[in-house]
């Protein structure tokens, strides 16, 4: 089976992102995971998840996106197939039964290990919903880099053991099934060196559209901005002088970032929490799983009410007046390259001196300017090459661009 | 820029504001050399001293002290008249009327209270007071604040200042006649433009947050102070109430945290009866007017059709745009 094109976000802008926090279990240890709490206890109940559909689909005047995705995350969502299934089938029912505006126009969305993706189970509800799905897999790259941070949780002997060949293994399904998806790298401080023959392994395999991020934590050793863009400038050399542009994108590069910003039509937040909605296993609601205690190392979760009580819309005004300048210091707003750097209000918050959502972490600044200085080289190469050979035009009209996914 | 310091002088030091003193608080006097440090702080950062007195009679050499600078002082209201005390707080209706004439006056009320204020005691109270401040107490859970209610005390109210002002008196009422008189925010100015001195020898942003958490100080006499992201205290950094004409509220950034986590985040109660009473001084001012001439260097406050500016926020980027 061959499904939809997913290569734009679904409904990009238009529609609600509510997210189930099915598990806070995983296979994995991943070295550079930002979920700090995680553990095998903590699963979400049927119970739990109808209060919050019940709750969320009986109070469509709050909730007025023309689309909802309904998110599955974990830990490792599939872990839990049976209760998302569960999940999904009383969704289904209950949008029609209501006759809710979202009925037919909803999304089921899944960020998976992709360890378990092809087992009877997982397949099966794949056929089952596969008009309204999306699923990435997150593969990090050659097996070197992917193994590097994507590992197995110890066993008892205590080896490191790398989870590559059992993801990799998928792919080919996974292909077949999203031809046109995309999947998403996380770049720490640890897999600079890496990204190069990362992003180009990813191509070789298939993955057409390769969606890539330095985390925001403070992870940045002396020098590492030189490293990373030494590896972008390889990597641009790689794509032009091999033509990959053709076939391939690369989030690193867009000819929207770099550029100052002004300071009032430029106001906008970048981070979409508090327009989102996240919902736990004991049926707290937050702005976005980043606000929730497993996801924090420093900072007491932000909940925002419960299944039982509802949403408290005095905690959501703080996410939903947000906006750029309010949060910046003033060397992001006086800074010459500054479109295109992302924050993410988590790890704001986490980072913040004091228990706020105003205060943007700058830990990324200079991984930004070095991602900028490569991606003014990219542009310049490229389309000079593209000048040469009478094919710029022609690039242009097809080009495609991707959207900045930041977490 | 700082221009007030509040010192107080005790732990059972008098509320003026919207928080309460915690029933199980015991009495602690500042210590001397901490409210001389505190002084000399003042003095040195050229700030307005508030001092904020307890029920009881302070040590000769605490009034040595406080008397070795100009301030203010807020007191509370013991049943004799306190010659000395620029504001005189009561923190319940009074059961006689006042007999004595007061400066500036603060009744601190439960919403009930205010609901219940008598009339003919407010008319009363106004012969004997300058100016009354209604702080709302107790508002806890704010969202059982009925605020329709509070509406039409308000208008009940402005319907008999009206009259005074016809009459050629001037009462100074804060929830009522300081929004005609204002063409910019006042508001309270915690971590901004005030910050408070608690009696143990430590800064607060202002003394409900002290109340709350001891912890949560922004340094001591000693070691000067350190206001962690004091930007947001400031009103330019406040999304919703940079964009807001409502400025007689008190913009209280402790209520703000309570309702929504982030100082500088009105609740939609806040704004809802900050936009009551702005409301109702634009009434008040029109009516004023209808019989002569009246403050003619202030505007009109103009008409608006909503009571919480939250929901204009998408009206702001597109304005930006």
């Amino acid at each position: 089976m061959q499904l939809r094109d997913s290569r734009q976000p679904w409904k990009d802008g238009m529609a609600k992102n509510i997210t189930f926090i099915v598990t806070k279990d995983c296979q994995l240890a991943c070295k550079y995971c930002y979920l700090v709490g995680k553990n095998s206890k903590e699963q979400m109940s049927f119970e739990i998840a109808k209060q919050a559909i019940d709750y969320i689909l009986s109070h469509e005047e709050d909730f007025k996106e023309e689309s909802v995705v309904w998110d599955f995350i974990g830990g490792e969502p599939f872990l839990e197939i049976d209760l998302i299934d569960k999940i999904c089938d009383y969704l289904k029912i209950e949008m029609f039964r209501r006759d809710h505006h979202w009925f037919d126009s909803y999304r089921f969305s899944f960020s998976t290990n992709g360890i378990n993706y092809h087992t009877d189970k997982v397949q099966q509800f794949i056929e089952k919903n596969k008009e309204h799905l999306s699923i990435g897999i997150t593969i990090d790259g050659t097996r070197e880099k992917h193994d590097l941070n994507r590992i197995y949780k110890k066993n008892e002997d205590g080896k490191e053991r790398g989870s590559y060949d059992d993801v990799v293994r998928n792919i080919p399904m996974w292909l077949k099934q999203f031809p046109h998806v995309g999947t998403k790298v996380t770049i720490s401080s640890e897999d600079i060196p890496y990204i190069k023959e990362s992003v180009l392994h990813l191509f070789s395999l298939g993955i057409h559209e390769v969606n890539i991020n330095c985390v925001f934590e403070d992870v940045w050793k002396n020098g590492d901005d030189k490293l990373f863009e030494n590896q972008l400038l390889e990597l641009a050399d790689a794509i032009i002088d091999n033509e990959l542009y053709k076939e391939n994108v690369c989030s690193f590069y867009s000819e929207l970032i770099g550029k100052p910003l002004d300071p009032k039509r430029d106001n906008q937040n970048w981070c979409g929490a508090g327009m989102m909605l996240s919902v736990d296993a004991a049926g707290n609601f937050y702005p976005c799983t980043r606000f929730a205690s497993y996801s924090l190392r420093n900072k007491k979760p932000i909940i925002i009410g419960n299944v039982y009580r509802g949403i408290d819309k005095n905690l959501l005004r703080p996410f939903l007046t947000l906006d750029r300048i309010t949060q910046s210091p003033q060397k992001c707003l006086d800074c010459e390259v500054a479109s295109g750097c992302a924050w993410c209000q988590g790890e704001n918050y986490d980072a913040a001196k004091t228990n706020t959502i105003y205060e943007r972490s700058t830990a990324i600044c200079l991984m930004h300017k070095a991602r900028v200085r490569a991606n003014n080289y990219y542009w310049n190469k490229l389309y000079r090459k593209l000048e040469l050979e009478g094919e710029r035009e022609e690039f242009e009209k097809n080009k495609k661009e991707v959207k900045q996914e930041i977490c | 820029m700082l221009q007030y310091i509040i010192i107080l002088l005790d732990d059972t030091a008098t509320s003026f504001c919207h928080y309460s003193i915690p029933h199980h608080r015991a009495s602690k006097l500042i210590d001397l050399d901490d409210l001389k440090n505190g002084i000399r702080f003042a003095m040195i950062e050229n700030l307005m001293i508030q001092f904020v007195y307890p029920n009881y009679e302070l040590p000769t050499r605490h009034i040595e002290a406080i008397n070795s600078i100009d301030h203010i002082d807020i007191k509370p209201y013991i049943g004799e008249r306190e010659d000395n005390s620029d504001v005189i707080v009561f923190n319940k209706i009074p059961s006689n009327l006042l007999k004595d004439k007061y400066p500036t006056t603060i009744f601190r009320l439960t919403p009930q209270e205010f609901f219940d204020f008598p009339y003919y005691l407010a008319k009363e109270t106004f012969k004997k007071v300058e100016r009354l401040n209604i702080v709302i107490k107790d508002i806890d859970p704010i969202q059982a604040w009925d605020l329709n209610r509070y509406n039409d005390k308000l208008k009940e109210m402005s319907d008999w200042i009206e009259q005074e002002y016809c009459n050629g008196n001037t009462p100074q009422w804060n929830i009522l006649t300081d929004r005609m008189f204002l063409s910019k925010m006042n508001n309270c100015g915690a971590g901004d433009t005030t910050i408070t001195l608690a009696p143990n020898g430590k800064f607060y942003i202002c003394p409900a947050f002290y109340y709350e958490n001891m912890d949560d100080s922004i340094g001591n006499v000693n070691a000067g102070l350190d206001i962690k992201n004091q930007y947001l205290y400031k009103l330019e950094y406040a999304p919703i109430c940079r964009h807001c004409d409502a400025y007689q509220c008190k913009r209280c950034l402790w209520l703000n945290r309570r309702m929504t986590l982030e100082v500088n985040t009105p609740s939609h109660e806040q704004c809802v009866a900050a936009h009551l009473e702005r409301n109702t001084s634009r009434s008040l001012l029109i009516n004023i007017r209808k019989h002569g001439n009246f403050i003619p260097e202030v505007d009109n406050i103009k008409e608006i059709d909503y009571l919480d500016p939250f929901i204009n926020r998408e009206k702001w980027q597109q304005e930006n745009l």
